[in-house]
């Protein structure tokens, strides 16, 4: 079963990158650009820090820590699970989702695998590149049981932003077009590309128990952050990712039952 | 291997108001009306049957199809299709089934056609060796070879429906859905695409429900008939039986002159022909229907043409176009007169 779907899912990334490659031009603007937006983010910290030397007891590298961290978990979604933006407009609005409901396979896993969103590399590149030049000046020793939580928290941020962006792009079984729900919720996490603890107590308690985005960057980061004071929380992230996940594909069950029963 | 009883399907539709005021109003609550699109259908197709099936334009052709596929949950009734129900066992149901929907692709749009068969092979399950046999044969019956390596996208309308035909049939299925497979084709691509259904009939088979408004199809490739109008199956048979029960009948469509709004039928022909219902698209238009047993085409038209000034007229003989027109507009003049009752 599993092997099954792992080898499906290959073939369908080996047809997305051989598309991706007819359209070279395509692919390598579509990076370029994702990776001229990272920059732009980048360059307004460093102008910040270079009036200041801590954000409210942060410093610099820190903050690019956080940021990178963003970046590359939020490059997992923009990677690999793209198409959620595109259920609505794309999928049920033109009858297309009816195909995936007569394959013998799971319909999520279908959808998903339709596409491979190559913009999502430069994105990748950027935030493992950031990640690089802050790792040294954080205070801590780098093992290897400290990269491999690195990656694992990374993950989990990945798919804490795969589980949010699913759970509204499932309302489209229920509405017009979900998209600028998902969009707006899915701006929210620009917050959590800083130490949530700029913000206010209400903003910080949403951005962590009702829109965990905060577990998508700033807690995950915090973990690597000696006194940062979140340590423990940023233990908890893989734990919400897959809780998150738990809820968000039980939601999607739901959307498909509600479109299955009224067709459109 | 398709049993149908009972099967009801109901769409709510969400009513409000015309303008602002409307839209503002049904934020808060929503009238719903609702729109019975497949009323209390039956049927019992078994293996290896053809059949066809057809109604006008929103009599609930694709939504018993989508329900016999699985795609939507029925109202009420029962579906069973090879002893599965489709929509508690979708993914099971799949594997058995092959569809086409009109002029939606059900192939990878971006990729070349052979390797959206390749995916296929994998989605399915297909065996190579079995996977090689179909392909080459379907190759050989669409004329695909020169097509495999185009993307879909860039293929015509009449090229990417013989893709689409293979891909249905790709995993031998048991049951074949086809939804207006042939809407928009030229005859040529229609005759290909004939030959290649019957072929895998004889081959495999296989089990094929079509739905067309193109009768030349259903003669050719079905044994039987099915006829639903406005959501209620109301002629199921073969082919030859409705042929020589409606074999008779004739319908003449007269061009007038004038309007057609004040048309009555002179009173020598009222007893023995019948004026089928006007479309609201040619207010000239008459139609009338006759049994030849009971007066001739001549004496119709020759009584027309004493009492209106007949502009153009059309003789239909006794092809299923008729027949059909013909059932048609007996279900709907029912519902007239039930109206006309309450
Ligand atoms: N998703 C839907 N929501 C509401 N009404 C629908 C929906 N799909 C179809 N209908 C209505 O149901 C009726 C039957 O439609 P359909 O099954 O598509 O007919 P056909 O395929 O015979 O043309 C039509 O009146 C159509 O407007
Ligand atoms: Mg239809």
């Amino acid at each position: 079963m599993l092997s099954r779907y792992t080898k499906l899912y290959y073939l369908f990334c080996k047809q997305n990158l051989k598309v991706m490659l007819e359209y070279r031009m395509d692919f390598l603007l579509g990076v370029l650009s994702v990776m001229l937006q990272q920059f732009a983010g980048i360059f307004f910290v460093k102008i910040v820090f270079d009036h200041i030397h801590a954000l409210n007891g942060w410093t610099f590298y820190e903050i690019l820590f956080i940021y990178g961290i963003a970046a590359t978990g939020r490059s997992i979604h923009h990677i690999f699970f793209d198409n959620l933006w595109t259920l609505g407009w794309q999928y049920i609005r033109p009858g297309k989702f009816d195909r995936l409901l007569i394959r013998p396979i799971n319909p999520l896993f279908h959808f998903i695998a339709d596409r491979l969103q190559q913009d999502g590399f430069g994105q990748l590149f950027i935030g493992i590149i950031v990640i690089g030049t802050a790792m040294p000046h954080l205070g801590i020793s780098w093992g290897i049981l400290e990269f491999f939580i690195l990656v694992v928290m990374i993950i989990a941020s990945g798919f804490i932003f795969v589980a949010i962006n699913l759970f509204f792009a499932t309302l489209s079984f229920w509405m017009v077009d979900s998209l600028p729900i998902v969009w707006t919720i899915f701006n929210l996490s620009d917050f959590a590309r800083y130490p949530l603890t700029i913000y206010h107590k209400g903003i910080r308690h949403f951005l962590t128990w009702i829109v965990p985005y905060g577990f998508t960057a700033f807690y995950p980061a915090a973990y690597f952050i000696k006194g940062s004071g979140f340590e423990r929380l940023a233990l908890l992230t893989p734990v919400v990712a897959i809780f998150s996940c738990i809820i968000a594909y039980w939601f999607w069950n739901r959307g498909l039952k509600a479109f299955t029963s009224t067709g459109s | 291997m398709i049993v149908v009883k009972n099967l009801e399907k109901h769409y709510k539709i969400a009513k409000r108001d015309p303008g602002l005021r409307g839209a503002i109003k049904s934020l808060f609550h929503r009238k719903f009306e609702t729109k019975k699109a497949v009323k209390k259908i039956n049927m019992h197709i078994k293996a290896g049957e053809m059949v066809g099936y057809i109604g006008a334009n929103g009599a609930g052709k694709s939504t018993t199809i989508k329900m016999l596929t699985g795609i939507l949950t029925p109202t009420s009734g029962e579906v069973k299709v090879n002893g599965i129900i489709p929509y508690e066992n979708r993914q099971q149901n799949a594997s058995h089934i092959g569809a086409v929907f009109g002029q939606r692709t059900q192939l990878f749009w971006d990729i070349p056609v052979r390797e959206s068969y390749e995916l296929l092979k994998h989605i399915y399950e297909i065996p190579q060796a079995q996977y090689e046999e179909t392909l080459k044969e379907f190759v050989d019956v669409l004329h695909l070879e020169p097509l495999l390596g185009i993307p879909v996208r860039q293929l015509s309308l009449g090229q990417k429906m013989r893709c689409e035909l293979a891909a249905a049939f790709l995993h031998r299925p048991k049951v074949v859905y086809l939804d207006e497979p042939t809407i928009g084709l030229d005859v040529a691509v229609k005759v290909r695409i004939r030959a290649f259904i019957k072929q895998m009939n004889a081959r495999y088979g296989t089990t094929v429900l079509l739905t067309t408004h193109d009768m030349q199809d259903i003669e050719e490739i079905c044994q039987r008939i099915i006829i639903i109008d406005d959501g209620s199956v109301i002629y199921d048979g073969s082919i030859q039986d409705i042929k020589s029960q409606f074999g008779d009948k004739r319908v003449i469509h007269f061009e007038l002159e004038d309007a057609a709004d004040s048309f009555v039928l002179p009173e020598t022909i009222s007893e023995v022909t019948e004026v089928l219902p006007r479309s609201d698209e040619d207010p000239h238009l008459v139609s009338l229907s006759f049994s030849n047993k009971n007066i001739s085409g001549a004496e119709v038209i020759h009584t027309m043409m004493n009492h209106y000034s007949v502009a153009d007229l059309t003789i239909a003989d006794a092809k299923i176009e008729t027949i059909v027109e013909e059932i048609y507009g007996r279900g709907m003049k029912k519902e007239v007169q039930h109206e006309e009752i309450h």
